[in-house]
C-alpha cells in the first residue's frame, strides 16, 4: 500500500491477484488463528466451571431444592430455598439503597456538575470505590449497621452489597448518560424544554439501556459475594419472613458453609447452589448483553 | 433522529417490566413464606403466638453437631427456634460479649481477659467434644503406630523417612519404604491446631521449647505443606503420597483416609475410635469454671488428642423468654442431643460430666 501512495513507484510490487502463499496472506491467517486460540483459551475457565457445576450439582436440581430449608449435618434431602430467597432479599434491599443513590449521582456528575470539584472528588472516590476489597464493604456495614442496631440482620447484609454496587451503578450510569448525543440534548432544549425535562424526558430514556447493563452487572457482582455476608447479614436456617432485622440466609454464605463440609451430602448442595447461582449471575449478565445490543440492531 | 428516543424507549419498559417482575418475585416469594409459615406451624402450636429466636455463632468445630441438634430441637418444640453460623471461635466470643448474639461458641473457652470483659455474666458449658486424628497416605500400610515420640518427631522434623526405626520399632512385620514424610498441616489460624500443638507440647519437651501451642505455629519440618480448613488438609493428604497430617476425627471418618494408632501417656497404641476418646474424656476433671483441658489424658485405653468444645451462655438473660428458651436447648443437647454425636462422629460427653454441665445450665436465669 505504501508503494502505492508514494509517487515515484516504478515498479510493480503487489499482484491484485489472492495468492495464499502471500506472506501477508500467511500472516492474516496465522494471527487470526492465533486470535481464535487464545479466546478459546481465555473462555475455558469459564466453560470448564460451568462444565463442573453441571456435572456435580446438576443432579440435585429438582424443585424440593427450590422449595426446602437447608438440612443439617447427617440429615438427607433438604433444598437451598431459604438461600435462595435470602440472596433475593438482601439483593433487593441492596438496589432500593443503592439505585437512586448511584443514578441521582450519575445525573448529576453526566449533566448538571460535570466539571465542579465535587464531581472531581465523588468520581474520584467512586472509581477507588470498585477497587476496594468486598470485605471492607463488610466491616463497614458490621459498624454502621450491626453495632448500631445490636444484631446482626438482612439490613446490614442490604448496606454492605449496596456500598459495593452504587460505584459500579454510578460509574456506568454516567458513562451512558455522557454517550447521548448533544444534539439530542440541544434540539429538547430548543424546542423550549427545561433542563430537567431534557434529562427526564430525553437523556435518561436514551441511556437506559447502558444504565440497566450497569445495574445488571452490579446486581451479579453484588449476588456472588460471601465475605461482606457473613459478618452482616449472618445466616439462618428458616425462611424469610419480613423481619429485615433479623439474620437471613444467602447462596453464598451456604457455599462458604457446605462446601467444606465433611458430609457428602451437604457437599452437593453447595455445589447445586453454585450451580443456581452462577446461573442467576449468567442471566443477568446475557439480560445486560441482550439490552445494550437492541436499539442498534433496530 | 425523531425516532431514536421511542426505539430504545420500547427495550427500556421491557427492562423495566423484567426488573419489577424481579422484585415482585422476591417479594411474592416471601408472602408465600410467611404465610405458609404461620398456618402450618399453627395447627402444631395453637396456644404459641410468636416463637423465640435464639441466635449463636462461633466455633466451626463442632458446627455440623450444633446444626443438626438445633434443628431436630426446633422439630420438636416449634416455638423456640435456634440459628448457629459458624464464624469461628474469636469472632463468636467478640459477637456474644458485644450482645451481638444470645450464645457464642468457642472450641478454647475464653481467656481471663475475656471472661472479665463479660462481667461475671457469662457461664462456659461444654456441651460435646471431638479428638484430632494423625491421617496418612500410604499404600499398603493399615494400621501404622505411632510411637510420641515418631510423630512428635515427624512434626518437628527430625523423623524424615516412613522406614525410620523410631517408626519401624513399633511396626514389627510391617513393610515400611525408604520414602519422605510430608507433614501436612493448617495454613490457616485453627483451633485444631491449637489443641494438636498444646499435645505436642505435653509429651515433647523439644516441641514446647520450640514451636510451642498456638492457633498458627511454624511448623519446623522443613517439607510441610499447609492446607486451608479442615476440608484443605484432608484433601492434601489424600493426595500426597507420603504425607501424614492432623485433622478433626469426623474428616478422616467421612474420607475413609487410614488413621495412625497413637500411643498414649500409659505406653498403649490406641485407635481413634470414639470409645477411646470417651474414655479420655471421663478422666478430665471439671473445675467450676468448666474450662478443662486435657493436653496429655490418662487412662489405659485413653486416645491421647481430645478436646472439649464450650457453648457460652449468659448466667442471667435480660427476656425471661429466651432464659427459659436457652435452658431447655441446653438441657436436651445434653440429654437426648447426646445420642446424636456419635453418628455424626463427635464424642458423647460421659454421664457425669453431661449431669455436672446440666446442674448449671440450671443456674441460668
Amino acid at each position: 500500500m505504501i508503494t502505492d501512495s508514494e509517487p515515484h513507484a516504478s515498479k510493480p510490487v503487489l499482484s491484485l491477484s489472492y495468492s495464499v502463499t502471500n506472506f501477508r496472506t500467511l500472516m492474516d491467517r496465522a494471527l487470526t488463528m492465533f486470535a481464535i486460540l487464545l479466546s478459546l483459551a481465555a473462555l475455558f475457565p469459564l466453560f470448564s466451571v460451568l462444565y463442573m457445576l453441571i456435572v456435580r450439582g446438576g443432579a440435585l436440581i429438582s424443585p424440593s431444592l427450590f422449595s426446602e430449608l437447608t438440612p443439617g449435618a447427617g440429615m438427607e434431602g433438604g433444598g437451598i430455598g431459604n438461600a435462595l430467597l435470602g440472596t433475593l432479599v438482601v439483593v433487593a434491599i441492596a438496589s432500593l439503597l443503592s439505585l437512586p443513590l448511584g443514578l441521582l449521582s450519575a445525573i448529576y456528575l453526566a449533566e448538571y456538575g460535570t466539571e465542579s470539584k465535587a464531581a472531581v472528588v465523588v468520581r474520584f472516590a467512586g472509581k477507588v470505590l470498585t477497587g476496594m476489597p468486598s470485605i471492607l464493604a463488610g466491616v463497614f456495614a458490621y459498624a454502621a449497621v450491626v453495632v448500631t442496631l445490636g444484631s446482626f440482620s438482612a439490613l446490614a447484609g442490604g448496606v454492605a452489597m449496596a456500598v459495593l454496587m452504587v460505584p459500579t451503578v454510578m460509574l456506568t450510569a454516567e458513562q451512558a448518560l455522557l454517550a447521548v448525543p448533544s444534539k439530542m440534548k440541544m434540539a429538547a432544549l430548543g424546542m423550549g424544554a427545561t433542563r430537567t425535562q431534557m434529562v427526564l424526558r430525553v437523556v435518561v430514556p436514551t441511556a437506559l439501556p447502558g444504565i440497566l447493563t450497569g445495574v445488571m452487572l452490579a446486581l451479579a457482582r453484588a449476588m456472588g459475594e460471601t465475605a461482606p455476608l457473613l459478618f452482616t447479614a449472618l445466616f439462618s436456617d428458616y425462611w424469610f419472613e419480613g423481619n429485615v432485622r433479623a439474620p437471613v440466609a444467602s447462596l453464598a454464605v451456604l457455599i462458604y458453609n457446605f462446601s467444606g463440609s465433611p458430609f457428602p451430602h451437604l457437599v452437593k448442595l453447595a455445589w447445586a447452589a453454585s450451580l443456581v447461582l452462577v446461573s442467576l449471575v449468567l442471566v443477568l449478565n446475557v439480560i445486560a448483553q441482550v439490552v445494550i445490543k437492541r436499539p442498534t440492531e433496530q | 433522529m425523531t425516532q431514536t428516543p421511542s426505539i430504545p424507549r420500547r427495550a427500556v419498559s421491557g427492562c423495566l417490566a423484567l426488573v419489577a417482575l424481579f422484585a415482585f418475585a422476591g417479594c411474592k416469594k416471601s408472602e408465600a413464606a410467611a404465610e405458609a409459615k404461620p398456618a402450618s406451624s399453627a395447627t402444631v402450636q395453637a396456644a404459641v403466638a410468636e416463637p423465640v429466636t435464639l441466635q449463636g455463632s462461633g466455633a466451626s468445630f463442632p458446627a455440623p453437631v450444633y446444626s443438626r441438634w438445633f434443628r431436630e430441637f426446633s422439630g420438636k418444640n416449634p416455638e423456640i427456634r435456634v440459628n448457629y453460623q459458624s464464624t469461628g471461635s474469636g469472632a463468636g466470643i467478640k459477637a456474644f460479649l458485644a450482645n451481638q448474639t444470645d450464645f457464642g461458641a468457642s472450641d478454647a473457652a475464653m481467656t481471663d481477659d475475656e471472661l472479665k470483659q463479660a462481667q461475671g455474666n457469662v457461664i462456659l458449658l461444654p456441651v460435646t467434644a471431638g479428638h484430632i486424628v494423625l491421617a496418612y497416605n500410604l499404600e499398603g500400610v493399615k494400621d501404622l503406630k505411632l510411637s510420641r515420640e515418631a510423630y512428635a518427631g515427624i512434626f518437628l522434623g527430625d523423623v524424615k523417612k516412613w522406614n525410620d526405626p523410631k517408626i519401624a520399632k513399633a511396626n514389627p512385620g510391617v513393610k515400611l519404604p525408604n520414602q519422605d514424610i510430608t507433614p501436612v498441616n493448617r495454613s490457616d489460624g485453627s483451633g485444631t491446631t491449637f489443641v494438636f500443638t498444646q499435645h505436642l507440647s505435653a509429651i515433647s519437651e523439644k516441641w514446647k521449647s520450640g514451636p510451642g501451642t498456638g492457633k498458627s505455629v511454624n511448623f519446623p519440618a522443613k517439607n510441610a505443606v499447609g492446607g486451608a480448613k479442615n476440608d484443605g488438609a484432608t484433601a492434601l493428604i489424600q493426595r500426597t503420597a507420603g504425607s501424614l497430617g492432623y485433622i478433626e476425627y469426623v474428616f478422616a471418618a467421612t474420607s475413609n483416609q487410614p488413621t495412625a494408632l497413637l500411643e498414649n501417656k500409659a505406653g498403649k497404641f490406641i485407635a481413634p475410635e470414639l470409645k477411646a476418646a470417651t474414655q479420655s474424656l471421663a478422666g478430665i476433671e471439671l473445675p467450676p469454671d468448666m474450662r478443662a483441658w486435657a493436653p496429655d489424658p490418662a487412662g489405659e485405653e485413653a486416645y491421647p488428642i481430645v478436646t472439649y468444645t464450650w457453648i457460652l451462655a449468659k448466667k442471667k438473660y435480660d427476656d425471661k423468654s429466651k432464659a427459659d428458651a436457652v435452658k431447655r436447648l441446653l438441657k436436651w443437647c445434653l440429654s437426648d442431643g447426646q445420642n446424636l454425636s456419635e453418628s455424626l462422629h463427635y464424642i458423647p460427653l460421659p454421664s457425669a460430666v453431661a449431669s455436672t454441665v446440666s446442674k448449671a445450665v440450671d443456674s441460668i436465669e
